[in-house]
């Protein structure tokens, strides 16, 4: 019983962070209609920029969060004002290779500048636990699950109560409709994209303490925060907390109870079911 | 019907170019029979990719297959590898009907994302099924009968070889270019509703281009894993496989018959050339040739390329500038 409530809790805490870039995802397909094939190549962009902040200058990874916060707007921002927006109403298969190219760009970029060594930082906390009830908690991915859960509560802050992010969700409804009413869809897609980002590269900082960071570590972000997106419904921003914490578990429990060499293909098997059987999410069709 | 045959000469053109690579490179055979490779595997790609306009990002697992299939057969049950290379076009067409069947009912970004779900878990089974494909140490394939004294391990065969895949391939693609079932693909391609209602059935028709994709593809995986000769994977099963070939096809120019050989050509000789400068970053130019094509030519070298040579032949004919203005 405690070995079920150790492995359930742990796919839950691993589960928070895959929410955490299953929303940035979910926002940008929600408000511009693209899937962002560069998503987890943002995470690992997240990832370098700590550990180059801890290295270099000290900063503690959950100290550098507004910095990543700030920064992730302002390069999501440029990308999609550089790349995104001058195709944005080309066919879809247009923007995926769009942002196949940029994930592509970033992640050789790393490689050119970090190398393929995998790295990783150590912190006084990086391996403390916390028991309770018999069951351990990892402390790093504790405080993680506590910051994502600040992060999506300043989401849901801005996209339900600010006048910018009622902007979003005007034109994640109806583009047309939301230009008629005066607003810019234009800047409400470009910190969308930018949002996304931000969300996408804290979850890379929170990752760093527990996990190695390689170059090419976002592809596999890029996935997860693709079946997080589809188990909620793509474009569903509350849909990814649930699709995040779904696969969390659900990889958690298949590695411990199934086989742990199958831990990524639970996740998507899944997905495809989801995809072909209920292609709107497991929570409806709600979208932002 | 001329232009038919102007396409038919140029294809024999470009294959007779290629038929003297071993002598003008001798020294650069690999980078050879890798360029034929990918020049077929991505024509193959495209007959589903351009042709039929449905993006997909899960190919590694056609070449994985054919690979994997003569590879096994061969080491296991001693089956020449032409009979293996058979089986696994059949294999992969049969997978290709069964994957079709279930993910055409997705369109757009639904169908791209079922295609990477498809393959990677695909890989995984590839990876964890060690009794049956050797897991992530991969396979070696030792030695491997002499049809006609023919060794298959000596690059030269494996460019000749390569070279007739490849044309194959391209005779694939120029039938695509005029036949019925070329124009059903195209139709679909543009509108699929419109062309439903031309009588064409959407479902029926990409599934038959995904089996011959795929068997395609498979031919190439096939030859792939005899050059390798050792595969794992991680080589022939991976996404960045999959990315790569669609890259190749899309940059060289989409739904056409000589841009993924074109596309192959470009990139490939390109990463041989700056290989020393950015070691593994190698994909680096993948990304910025993406970024510039969908931007800037959105057709690829090859509508590029007929963009230029219009523009350059005949100026832009002569329409008064005020018609030329939006219209209301």
């Amino acid at each position: 019983m405690t070995t079920f409530l150790q492995v359930l809790m742990t796919g839950i805490l691993t589960g928070g962070v895959y929410a955490l870039v299953g929303i940035g995802l979910s926002l940008i397909f929600g408000v511009m209609r693209i899937v962002n094939f560069a998503h987890g190549e943002f995470v690992a962009l997240g990832m370098y920029a700590s550990l180059l902040l801890f290295q270099s200058l000290g900063i503690d990874p959950y100290l550098a969060i507004p910095l990543i916060i700030v920064g992730g707007i302002v390069l999501g921002a440029v990308v999609e004002r550089v790349f995104i927006a001058p195709i944005i109403a080309a066919p879809e298969h247009v923007s995926i290779l769009m942002t196949v190219g940029v994930g592509l760009v970033i992640s050789n970029l790393l490689l050119f500048g970090f190398g393929a060594h995998p790295q990783s930082i150590f912190t006084w906390y990086s391996t403390k636990t916390v028991r309770i009830a018999g069951v351990t908690f990892s402390g790093p991915l504790s405080v993680s699950f506590l910051i994502t859960l600040a992060v999506i509560v300043g989401l849901y802050w801005v996209l339900t109560r600010t006048e910018i992010g009622r902007a979003m969700r005007a034109t994640a409804q109806n583009r047309d409709a939301a230009e008629l009413q005066g607003i810019n869809t234009g800047v409400a897609r470009m910190l969308a994209f930018g949002i996304g980002v931000a969300l996408a590269a804290v979850s890379g900082t929170l990752l760093l303490p527990v996990l190695y960071v390689i170059p090419t570590i976002g592809g596999v972000f890029t996935l997860k925060a693709f079946v997080v997106t589809v188990l909620g419904g793509m474009g569903n921003v509350l849909g990814a907390i649930g699709g995040g914490l779904i696969l969390g578990v659900t990889e958690s429990l298949g590695a411990a109870y199934i086989s742990s060499g199958y831990r990524d293909a639970f996740g998507l098997i899944a997905f495809l079911a989801v995809l072909l059987l209920r292609p709107a999410g497991l929570f409806g069709k709600s979208r932002v | 019907m001329r232009d038919r045959l102007k396409t038919l000469a140029w294809l024999g053109a470009v294959l007779v170019a290629f038929t003297l690579y071993p002598w003008a490179f001798p020294t650069k055979l690999n980078l050879g029979v890798v360029i034929v490779l990918f020049a077929g595997m991505a024509t193959a790609w495209d007959v589903l990719g351009g042709w039929a306009g449905q993006l997909s990002l899960g190919h590694a697992a056609l070449v994985g297959i054919g690979g994997y299939t003569l590879a096994l057969l061969s080491l296991r049950a001693g089956v020449p590898p032409w009979w293996g290379l058979l089986a696994g076009m059949a294999l992969t067409g049969a997978v290709a009907a069964f994957w079709g069947w279930i993910v055409f009912r997705l369109r757009g970004p639904y169908f791209v994302l079922s295609t990477i779900a498809v393959a990677e878990i695909l890989r995984l089974v590839a990876i964890n099924w060690k009794d049956l494909t050797g897991g992530a140490e991969g396979l070696f394939l030792r030695e491997l009968p002499r049809p006609f004294g023919l060794d298959l391990f000596n690059r030269t065969v494996e460019f000749y070889l390569a070279l007739a895949y490849l044309g194959v391939a391209l005779l694939v693609a120029w039938w695509l270019s005029w036949s019925r079932f070329g124009y059903s693909l195209q139709a679909i391609r543009e509108d699929q509703d419109s062309a439903m209602a031309m009588g064409i059935n959407p479902t029926r028709t990409k599934i038959l281009a995904f089996m011959v994709s795929a068997a395609l593809t498979a031919m190439g995986g096939s030859l792939y894993a005899i050059y390798l000769s050792f595969f794992e994977p991680h080589i022939v099963l991976d996404i960045g496989l999959s990315v790569e070939l669609a890259l190749i096809a899309y940059i060289g120019g989409a739904g056409t018959v000589f841009g993924p050989t074109i596309g192959a050509v470009v990139l490939l000789a390109a990463g041989d050339l700056f290989r020393n400068y950015f070691q593994q970053a190698n994909l680096l130019i993948y990304g910025i040739l993406i970024i510039l094509v969908v931007r800037f030519a959105p057709e690829g070298i090859v509508g590029g390329w007929h963009a230029l040579v219009r523009r350059l032949i005949r100026p832009a004919p002569g329409v008064p500038v005020e018609v030329r203005g939006e219209r209301p």
